[in-house]
């Protein structure tokens, strides 16, 4: 019953502000939204307290009941989701202070929120996809909020169509998985997967069909090209959505369908690779970004590719650590973005930014933490849990070397960028033409909490010998897997030496971006990147127009066969006002037909 | 025997004629009667065949049947064509289609 | 076939074609009362007494004065003249009504009496046994009949009510009645 308050009280918000939120004045739907969002961190923080929960109603669908299960793993997630989700409410009352929309804003927010918390609590795969497909939809109406500006439709569309092929993987993975054990309920599937020697190729197939969910969901290449347009939404929707919580279902799946991929190699390291590439993908790409929040997107994607290389290798917890660290510092960096934003105006451009530091002090510190943090500078939340799966590679069962030296480049070019975000906005001179003035304390005070976060959350799972809280907690909800042993000294010599690549690319991003004019294959480079190496173009190119033409050639034998029904009507309308002429209304006429029927029959049954 | 039905035929045939070929109401009413009479002459006359008097109290039948439908068709007759003042059946044409 | 089935059925005929085309109404009328009454003298040759007399009374006394009470009252005695607005009409009747008289002719060609018509006792149709059947089996009939003519009284009646006052005829009727003074007469 817990649990499904959890879910029902956003919904409730979700219902109750949509039908009547134009009703309401601001800031009353906002403080709405965010007190039932507060409210569901509560319950879950009560769940997690006294030791989980189960709630289940059985044969929902033939054999398949819809359960709700809080324990360690979608207690820990549902405490980030309702954390940060109402951290986040609470700074949208300010962002989207004097909007028209401003209570449909926060009905979808809290539909948001109850669609994620279905999908953490699932205890079925049924469950979680419906949570996975409302997050989906609620994705699209947010990123489409302002749906009266063409390009924010589309952008909307284009996140919900790629996030659909990804869908389809998933309800074939579902689909083979019931084919082979005949449940979809996570503890039976669990149990039966880890006991059972089912055909690995079968296990394999459907382990790899329910990665193409999550590449879908979570933009990993080659799905990717979604989460930079969403950027189109206002900006607590980057940063709930597609920063903290809902990009971070992919990961999410994966780990709680650790059963499965704990004995699929093959499988694994094919998703290690996929990360791999994608936060070299999103690392490259955000170097040449001019929009804030652009960069911040394709760091985003860099970074879930961090967390796939860790579910890759087989560090679950690791990679659900990260989630809870980047959770922290990527919305922190797009709420400190929309503080900016506000604060100009509504000025995207970072050309036309710099010198902020001065006028907006709370943010900068605010956007200096967060991009440290991203950075991993030592001590920092990010620092830790960006060590934890670089080192990982090295550990655990499905890495290898070659991991850990693309992982650590790909963590110099993070350093490098972030420190690029960091100058262009905050340091040198203001180049633009506004007012720049501070946000208000309702957008100030939820990113202090976060910077906090930010700074000190990484403590919670040190190296050892140090203490390690979230490994030992999420183990029971997770596959078990065998590490190899590690000397602490090398260790620890690891972790200094991805300290050490952190700062010098700090150290050089400020070099290089404090500097006038940079090298001419720099500049070359920045116009590929800022084009994310035109990715949408060769799709467009390929897929996207082809369909477009087949869709044209099919509208047209549709309109073909809508003339060939109206014809076959208008056949028979005329057939009708043909025979209509009977009707002359002498009544002669009609007894005359009366006696030629009646001497027909006659007739007829004279002749047998 | 079947002299009289041969009779009752062809008085069911001219009354049909009538009926079809009469152009005011009261005249085509007639010829119904004599439809009616004939199918009565048939009656009878089975009747006289089978020795059976099923037949004439068949034609009873007919005959009350037939006065009350002449009173309540003489009554329409005469309400309609008081309201129209034309005599002819084909000016009652508003129901065409 | 006796001599009186002969001229009765000349009679019966003639007069039925008198009915159905001689152009003055009471003439028709006329015809058709003498159709009647033939018929009855038929009914008493086929032993159905009561029933001629019935004949007689109801249908030639009552039904068909009834006839030539409306003719007078509100016919135009020549009204039936010319063929209207469907000439092909007469020709087609006659052609059907032709066609069904040879149908039902064929079909009534097979039909003889049942018993030897010396044996058959129908007790000359008298009231008596016509009346015990009528009030035996064929009861519910008859008390049918009576809520019939109940019916049709009252129809009779309510029919001929004058109309609500302040009733105009409607305009397509008032068209049609000056466009009567065009038609063919």
């Amino acid at each position: 019953m817990l649990l499904l308050l959890i879910l029902l009280l956003p919904l409730l918000g979700f219902v109750f502000l949509g039908l009547f939120g134009k009703h309401l004045r601001e800031p009353a739907p906002g403080v709405i939204a965010s007190a039932l969002t507060g409210l569901s961190f509560l319950l879950v923080l009560y769940g997690v307290l006294t030791g989980g929960a189960e709630w289940a109603v059985k044969d929902w669908l033939p054999g398949i009941p819809f359960s709700l299960v809080l324990d360690p793993l979608s207690g820990y997630m549902g405490l980030v989701v309702t954390g940060i989700g109402f951290l986040i409410h609470v700074y949208a009352i300010g962002y989207m202070h004097g909007d028209a929309g401003f209570s449909r804003f926060f009905a979808y927010l809290n539909f948001f929120i109850a669609m994620m918390m279905t999908l953490v609590l699932a205890g079925s795969y049924p469950v979680m996809f419906i949570g996975w497909e409302g997050v989906g939809l609620a994705s699209f109406l947010l990123i489409g909020f302002w749906y009266t500006e063409k390009k924010n439709a589309d952008s909307a569309r284009k996140a919900f169509i790629t996030n659909r092929i990804g869908d389809l993987g998933f309800l074939l993975g579902m689909a083979l998985l019931y084919s082979l054990f005949g449940t979809l309920s996570i503890a039976e599937l669990r149990e039966a997967i880890e006991s059972s020697t089912v055909l690995p190729l079968a296990l394999g197939t459907a382990g790899l069909l329910l990665f193409v969910g999550a590449v879908g969901k979570s933009a990993q290449v080659p799905l990717m090209v979604w989460l930079p347009d969403a950027m189109a939404g206002p900006t607590p929707v980057s940063a709930l959505i597609h920063a903290a919580t809902m990009v971070t279902a992919g990961v999410y799946l994966i780990a709680r369908s650790s059963f499965l991929y704990a004995n699929l190699q093959d499988v694994s390291y094919f998703i290690a690779v996929i990360g791999l590439v994608t936060a070299a993908y999103g690392a490259l790409s955000a170097l040449g970004q001019w929009d804030i929040k652009k960069i911040v997107a394709y760091s985003t994607i860099s970074q879930l590719g961090y967390m796939f290389l860790a579910v890759g290798v087989g560090a679950y917890w690791i990679a659900l650590f990260h989630v809870m660290t980047h959770a922290f510092y990527k919305a922190l960096l797009f709420m400190a973005s929309g503080s900016v934003i506000h604060a100009l105006g509504g000025e995207q451009d970072v050309r036309k930014m710099g010198g902020l530091r001065k006028y907006l002090p709370r943010t900068h510190l605010h956007g200096l933490a967060g991009a440290l943090s991203l950075a991993g500078f030592p001590l920092l939340a990010g620092f830790w849990s960006k060590d934890a799966i670089i080192t990982s590679t090295l550990t655990y069962p499905f890495g290898g070397t070659g991991f850990y030296l693309a992982g650590l480049a790909v963590a110099f070019l993070t350093a490098v960028y972030a420190m690029r975000w960091y100058v262009l906005v905050f340091l040198g001179e203001y180049k633009g033409s506004g007012h720049p003035h501070e946000a208000p304390p309702v957008m100030t005070v939820p990113n202090d909490v976060l910077a906090l976060g930010a700074v000190f959350a990484g403590f919670l799972a040190l190296p050892e010998p140090l203490w390690n809280l979230v490994e030992p907690y999420l183990a029971p909800a997770l596959a078990h897997v065998e590490k190899h042993h590690m000397a602490l000294s090398l260790e620890w010599g690891l972790i200094a030496l991805s300290a050490v690549v952190a700062l010098v690319g700090l150290y050089l991003g400020y070099l290089a971006f404090t500097r006038r004019a940079l090298p001419g294959w720099y500049l070359t480079f920045q116009t590929w990147s800022s084009n994310a190496f035109y990715v949408d173009r060769v799709y467009n190119v390929l897929i996207v127009n082809p369909l477009k033409e087949l869709a044209l050639v099919l509208a047209l034998f549709d309109g073909f066969l809508d003339t060939v029904y109206i014809a076959a009507a208008g056949a028979g309308s005329w057939l009708g006002g043909l025979l209509s002429k009977v009707q002359t209304g002498y009544v002669r006429a009609y007894g005359a037909l009366m006696v030629l029927g009646l001497v027909a029959v006659l007739v007829w049954g004279v002749l047998r | 025997m079947s002299y009289y039905l041969l009779l009752s035929a062809l008085l069911f045939a001219i009354g049909l004629y009538g009926v079809l070929a009469r152009r005011t109401a009261i005249l085509i009413f007639m010829s119904i009667e004599l439809m009616l009479n004939a199918a009565n002459l048939a009656f009878v006359a089975f009747a006289r065949n089978s020795g059976n008097l099923d037949g004439q109290v068949m034609a009873l039948v007919v005959i009350a049947l037939a006065a009350a439908e002449v009173a309540v068709g003489l009554g329409i007759i005469v309400a309609v064509f008081r309201a129209r003042s034309s005599t002819s059946v084909d000016d009652l044409a508003e129901l065409r289609g | 076939m006796s001599a009186f089935d002969l001229i009765a059925g000349v009679l019966l005929v003639a007069s039925a074609l008198a009915a159905v085309t001689l152009k003055n109404a009471v003439h028709a009328g006329l015809a058709l009362v003498g159709n009647f009454l033939v018929l009855a003298t038929v009914y008493f040759a086929l032993e159905a007494q009561f029933l001629g007399w019935i004949q007689i009374i109801v249908y030639a006394g009552a039904v068909m004065v009834l006839f030539l009470f409306v003719i007078m009252l509100l016919f135009d005695a020549k009204a039936d003249v010319g063929t209207g607005r469907m000439p092909w009409m007469r020709p087609l009747a006659a052609a059907l009504a032709a066609v069904f008289f040879l149908a039902l002719a064929y079909a009534f060609s097979g039909v003889g009496p049942v018993h030897p018509l010396a044996e058959i006792k129908l007790a000359g149709g008298l009231p008596g046994p016509l009346g015990r059947l009528l009030y035996g089996p064929w009861l519910y009939v008859v008390l049918l009949i009576a809520v019939l003519l109940f019916a049709a009284t009252v129809a009779a009646v309510v029919l001929v009510q004058p109309g609500v006052r302040g009733a105009r005829k409607k305009p397509q009727v008032l068209e049609r009645e000056r466009e009567l003074g065009e038609v063919d007469r």
